[in-house]
């Protein structure tokens, strides 16, 4: 165990509360605030895992996940980032992708048979012949990759999401983000403000040592600046903050979306987010630029950031003996403060010729720190960890060894643009501060701080003030309810801050590319994928002039970190490598997420929203067996035999109940309500008669079949009509569609939900319903076809329907939904005696088959027009000027010898019913079959089947092809329709 | 994901509240001396321009209301009517 | 002898502990355990609503109440809320929990049916809103009462915001009856971290009180 420094007051950990946790079976101790990482590297590990391909040692690299060095196993969650997740109590820590230890991994002598695996060895080596791939997978799966996932894992934890409004959303809870969120919250807009660590203060937060303290009033030191700035933000009633919150996506109109990872009082576990902002402002900041050299990802290299936060947040100095090669003012600083804290600092190199800032020069110098300028690290020694450094000129002509411990190794810097890329921002190469910048950015988006190329404090701060007025100004000019009175002093208020900003120093130069004057066979460009520069040098070598495919091709930058670490050197790379062309850095695509997320995560709190009948309860409880049937929940059987005999059988012989609540139930009225139904329906709706029930169907504009259902006159412009169960949710939809030109003055209202429907079917129904109302339902006044209202019990208002669905006596009873069950209970209560009983959806299907009575979905799909059903009679040719829906299609296909008709068939020598969805063959597909049961009322499997015109005649033989039938064919028969009460005397009598 | 739709009834929303309803062409022709070409050509004929179209939307989620919008159909952004329009 | 009663679509896990049978609704005036200042889920299923449609809306005046004039707007005066649509549509919701007389024109469709019904109040309304939906609640430009016609955990509903006013904070939301069971579901879920509770109807009244 090492010691923490406890004293410093940038820490953000707390060592006086201790956290134990688990890695590999043994008990470990951490501070409360630690990351598992700077946890276990307290704890003496170095290595927290081995590479994807090389199974090369991994540690420490940059502390905020850019890579997957530090993936390890989490209380069983694989791929876990240790560097942004918070260790607790308890928690079991495991590491991946080795045979054995990390210690000692018996794979790692992959590593030296890199010659092997040049770029692309994958796509060039595994296929020729095809019959090696699948061997060859075997292996490489067994031996590449990161975490193992069982396939029956189950996601501990609690998800869910928010949704919450603002009307600017800051991006970056650093000085620049806080600013700008100060700026736009004084304007009185709402603003969020996201920030990927747990804490604001972003690149102040950590840093006490800062020559430009002078610029502080009261000398105040960077970390305490972050703080104030924090409590500011914090407590100001327009700035919601969410911390240790990334943002994964940013989108066009101004939707960003993120997650934030609970703390410990939190109720989630992760919380996805989703804003739709007004306007955002991105304040990013800047990751660190890898340095390029042999070895350079040996546990013991590690960024600036890395070590420094190591140090100043979490109090643990990262080695004894460093050598720093670096390319920015920030790792002379970094040396200089670590020197003061005790760490030693053999020398520190760094690549730029000039550009330094003077006073750390005079800062190195009082230390005595070796400086050598134009110089780079070459090489990292040591096996499992860095033993010391070759350091050389740039050139190579002169090189000197260092032993050490610590390699701090940092290039230069990259702006975090991906929010502005993903919502589509121009990238430029800009060669004053080697950044790409935007060039075009998002509507209503601004760009502050470090990613602009900013340095000085001052300044950064002030382009976090100019963005976030600029933020609050799109806000009050698309936004009526801020008014716009002081838009005008708005503007003006930019425009003096944009001239202050220009006084203090802008847009630093960045540091050009280097690379350490090496072969690059083990200089690694990405460690996810474990690409070298010798790769990409392959592949350019290849004929690959794009960073974008080279990615590809060497898979540099697709692995967990995505572009975190290659990013911006890959592009540096290849524009360097084909500097003859003269083509300017291109970088590679970016897209969401941002950084690796639960799957869990987006699924949130997943709730299934299903509706359930008035009868839900009760069906459960009589044993219904519940499937989904589009939006609703339905009783589809009521016992485990799914051939439903006894329910089929029950409704022939005696009577039978079903739930119908899920019928789509409309009101429509007004004064052109009439010609809306002409306009929808076939059939010609002006002979809707009161005291009768109209069944027709809608099509759509190619006359195909998308509706049937039954109208109901209530009044003269006043109807109650009915839908299929999936077109409920669409059909005023529909209605409205197809008369939007019209101007028409109608109104109508969904119904659906109100009634409940209750089929009372089978020849014992008249003698059940008799029981429970006064109303005459003999035959003569009730006849088939027939609509009656009535009260039951001078309570209970019933519209009841004379239908025949399922092909017996039969009573559709539209009631309130709060009533339904009521009138249930009294129906099942007067039909005890004539053994009533509950059939579901399936029985009716097989009852109304029999009876040859269609459903659309079933007997349809989307080609099958209102002839091939042989409903032709529905439609009423004479209503031209009603421009029927569908009526000119039908027209036009009423004589076409092309279209499927439907046919009813039964099997040959007694066989079973073929399946839902089998072919109609002979030498080509002729048809398929819509339903086909085994039928217990004929004692034959009969069914329905869509053929081709020539095979519609009664005699006809029809192939049936079934799948995985193995070349088996089974026959049926075309026969007429229906095959159950052909001449409808059960139904209407 | 991104869109948003103003609808004329509840004003800006997320895009996912709406179902497309296809380009504007017009009111449905006469029945009269239609023939198929032009029936086939009013229903299924597009003009999938890669720019600005008038397009038809419903606020499913929402009031329910059929309205017009403009919709720049590259950037999939809602935008303002053209002058040409006006 | 089957006892004639309505139910309505939504259903919470504890116990009521008074109730009182109206219009053959069982409604429960009082859950166990309400305490007092938490936030609340009352179900409101049982009262009586009106859909009415004009092209002249302006010429009707529900019960003597204005139907607002601008879209999406509300009104709440003598118990009864109506909201304002589109231009040719408006709901009423007879929040006082007696059941008017349905008026004789053929405008009116009674919608009590049509949805489930229920209010949230308390202080983390929004808070709980926000996991199930977009929609703006505090969104400065609008004035209270007023409709929102969008999505609720996923399901259209028509949400009517009554009070954006600390501890009074409240809404009164409909959404298709069939919904009821799963959409409670989702609320309670939702609100499981700031400690939502059902309660009945009399504390659903003395927050309307207090508006």
């Amino acid at each position: 165990m090492m010691t923490r420094i406890n004293q410093l007051p940038t820490l953000r950990v707390d060592p006086t509360k201790k956290v134990v946790f688990d890695y590999k079976g043994k008990d470990y101790v951490g501070a409360h605030g630690d990351t598992v990482a700077t946890a276990l590297y307290y704890n003496d590990v170095r290595i927290f895992g081995r590479s994807l391909k090389y199974h090369r040692p991994r540690g420490l690299y940059s502390l905020d996940g850019e890579c997957s060095n530090t993936c390890m196993e989490i209380d069983g969650i694989p791929n876990v980032r240790t560097e942004n997740t918070l260790v607790k109590q308890g928690m079991k820590v495991k590491e991946q992708n080795v045979k054995g230890s990390a210690e000692n991994d018996m794979m790692g002598f992959i590593d030296k048979l890199d010659f092997m695996m040049p770029a692309g060895f994958y796509y060039k080596t595994m296929h020729k012949p095809a019959s090696i791939w699948p061997v060859a997978m075997k292996q490489i799966r067994k031996a590449a990759g990161l975490g193992v996932l069982s396939p029956d894992f189950e996601m501990p934890g609690k998800f869910d999401q928010i949704f919450p409004s603002a009307d600017v959303v800051v991006i970056g809870g650093g000085p620049a983000g806080m600013s700008a969120a100060l700026a736009s919250a004084d304007k009185g807009l709402r603003v969020i403000i996201m920030e990927s660590r747990p804490w604001l203060g972003g690149f102040f937060d950590y840093r006490t040592f800062d020559y430009r303290d002078e610029n502080y009033k009261n000398n105040k030191q960077l970390y305490s600046r972050a703080r104030e700035l924090a409590s500011k933000v914090e407590s100001h009633a327009n700035i919601r903050v969410f911390t240790h919150t990334s943002v994964v996506g940013t989108y066009t109109n101004n939707l960003v979306t993120g997650f934030q990872i609970g703390k410990d009082n939190d109720k989630f576990t992760e919380r996805y987010i989703e804003i739709r902002a007004n306007a955002v402002v991105v304040a990013t900041g800047c990751i660190e630029r890898p340095l390029i050299f042999e070895n350079n990802e040996r546990p013991g290299v590690m960024q600036v950031g890395c070590v420094h936060r190591l140090a100043r947040t979490y109090g643990i100095l990262a080695g004894e003996r460093a050598v720093f090669s670096v390319g920015h003012d920030l790792g002379l600083e970094a040396a200089i403060d670590l020197f003061d804290l005790g760490m030693k600092i053999l020398c520190v190199a760094d690549v730029r010729e000039d550009g330094q800032n003077p006073h750390l020069m005079i800062e190195l110098a009082k230390r005595n720190i070796p400086y050598l300028k134009g110089w780079v690290a070459a090489e990292a020694k040591g096996g499992k960890r860095v033993k010391g450094v070759v350091m050389t000129t740039l050139d190579g002509t002169i090189s000197r060894d260092f032993d050490c411990d610590l390699i701090v190794a940092s290039a230069g810097f990259t702006p975090l643009n991906g929010p502005l890329t993903l919502a589509h921002a121009k990238l430029r190469y800009d060669s004053h501060t080697n950044f790409f910048v935007a060039d075009k950015m998002p509507e209503k988006t601004h760009a502050a701080g470090r990613m602009l190329g900013l340095e000085d404090s001052l300044s950064i701060e002030a382009s976090g003030v100019i963005a976030g007025l600029k933020a609050a100004l799109d806000c009050k000019l698309m936004k009526e309810s801020y008014g716009n009175s002081d838009v005008d002093a708005l503007k003006s208020e930019i425009d003096a801050t944009v001239a202050k900003q220009k006084e203090l120093p802008g847009p630093a130069r960045g540091s050009k590319f280097v690379t350490a004057p090496v072969k690059g066979r083990k200089s690694f460009i990405c460690f996810d994928e474990d690409t070298t520069i010798k790769n990409i040098r392959q592949a350019i070598e290849m004929g690959f002039d794009v960073p974008e495919l080279i990615k590809r091709f060497t898979s540099a930058g697709t692995g967990p970190g995505q572009g975190g670490i290659p990013g911006h050197n890959l592009p540096l790379y290849v524009a360097k490598y084909l500097a003859a062309s003269g083509a300017p850095p291109k970088p590679t695509t970016v897209r969401a997420p941002l950084v690796p997320t639960l799957i869990a995560t987006y699924a949130g709190s997943k709730h299934i929203m299903m509706k359930r009948t008035p009868m839900d309860d009760m069906q459960r409880a009589d044993g219904g067996v519940f499937r989904k049937i589009g939006v609703w929940e339905r009783a589809r059987y009521f016992s485990d035999d799914f051939s439903c005999k006894k329910e089929i059988e029950n409704v022939r012989n005696n009577v039978g109940m079903l739930d119908g609540s899920t019928l789509g139930k409309f009101r429509i009225h007004g004064p052109d309500a009439l010609k809306v139904l002409q306009r929808v329906y076939v059939s010609d709706m002006s002979k809707v008669k009161l005291g009768r029930v109209k069944y027709s169907a809608m099509c759509n504009d190619d006359g195909c079949v998308i509706d049937d259902g039954v109208v109901i006159k209530l009044a003269e412009n006043d109807y109650y009509f009915t839908t299929s169960t999936a077109r409920a949710g669409a059909t005023i939809e529909w209605l409205r569609y197809h008369t939007r030109f019209d101007g028409w003055d109608f109104y109508v209202v969904n119904l659906t939900d109100s009634m409940g429907v209750i089929n009372l079917s089978g020849p014992n129904a008249r003698k059940v319903l008799q029981k429970i109302t006064s109303e005459d339902v003999s035959n003569s006044a009730f006849a088939f076809s027939g609509y009656k209202e009535f009260m039951v019990k001078d309570t209970i208002p019933v519209k009841a329907m004379r239908l025949g669905f399922v092909g017996e006596l039969s009573y559709e009873f539209h009631v309130p939904s709060s009533y339904m069950v009521s009138l249930w209970n009294m129906l099942k209560d007067a039909g005890k005696e004539f053994n009533i009983q509950n059939f579901g959806v399936e029985a009716q299907n097989v009852l109304r088959m029999e009876k040859c009575h269609i459903i659309l979905g079933q007997e349809s799909e989307q080609r099958t027009n209102l002839l091939d059903l042989g409903l032709g009679f529905l439609w009423d040719r004479t209503k031209k000027d009603a421009k029927t829906v569908g009526a000119v299609a039908l027209r036009q296909a009423e004589n076409d010898p092309t279209r499927f008709r439907l046919v009813g068939f039964e099997m040959e020598n007694n066989g079973r019913a073929a399946r839902d969805g089998a072919l109609i063959v002979d030498d080509k597909v002729r048809g398929y079959v819509c339903t086909a049961r085994d039928s217990f009322t004929l004692n034959k499997a009969v069914g329905m089947a869509l053929v081709e015109s020539h095979l519609a005649k009664v005699g006809t033989r029809l192939e049936i092809f079934e799948d995985e039938c193995g070349g088996e064919r089974i026959y049926g028969t075309v026969v007429p329709m229906p095959f159950y009460d052909p001449d409808g005397t059960r139904m209407k009598s | 994901m991104s869109l948003t739709i103003t609808c004329p009834i509840c004003g800006k929303r997320n895009g996912y509240e709406f179902r497309f309803g296809g380009e504007d062409k017009g009111p449905r022709p006469d029945e009269d001396s239609l023939t198929p070409q032009r029936w086939c050509e009013y229903v299924h004929l597009n003009e999938c321009v890669a720019g600005v179209q008038k397009e038809w939307w419903v606020h499913k989620d929402g009031c329910g209301s059929w309205f017009t919008i403009h919709r720049d159909t590259v950037m999939n952004v809602e935008v303002a009517k053209p002058e040409a329009d006006r | 002898m089957v006892e004639i009663k309505r139910y309505s679509p939504v259903a919470f896990k504890v116990s009521p502990k008074r109730v009182e049978v109206r219009d053959n609704w069982t409604v429960v005036l009082e859950y166990d355990g309400e305490g007092q200042g938490a936030n609340y889920l009352v179900d409101l299923s049982h009262i009586t609503r009106f859909d009415v449609q004009s092209s002249n809306l302006d010429a009707i005046k529900p019960f003597g109440v204005t139907i607002p004039q601008g879209l999406c707007e509300s009104n709440l005066q003598d118990g009864l809320l109506i909201n304002r649509m589109n231009g040719i549509q408006a709901s009423i919701f007879c929040l006082s929990g007696k059941k008017p007389e349905m008026p004789s024109e053929s405008s009116y469709t009674e919608t009590t049916e049509v949805g489930m019904c229920m209010a949230i109040f308390g202080k983390n309304v929004f808070s709980i809103t926000e996991k199930l939906t977009s929609l703006d609640f505090m969104d400065p430009a609008k004035k209270t009462p007023f409709l929102y016609q969008g999505p609720m955990s996923h399901i259209p509903c028509q949400i009517i915001t009554l009070s954006r006013d600390g501890e009074k904070c409240g809404i009164i939301f409909t959404a298709s009856r069939g919904y009821g069971k799963d959409m409670t579901h989702a609320i309670m879920d939702a609100g499981a971290e700031f400690g939502v509770k059902p309660a009945g109807e009399d504390k659903f009244k003395s927050w309307l009180g207090s508006l």
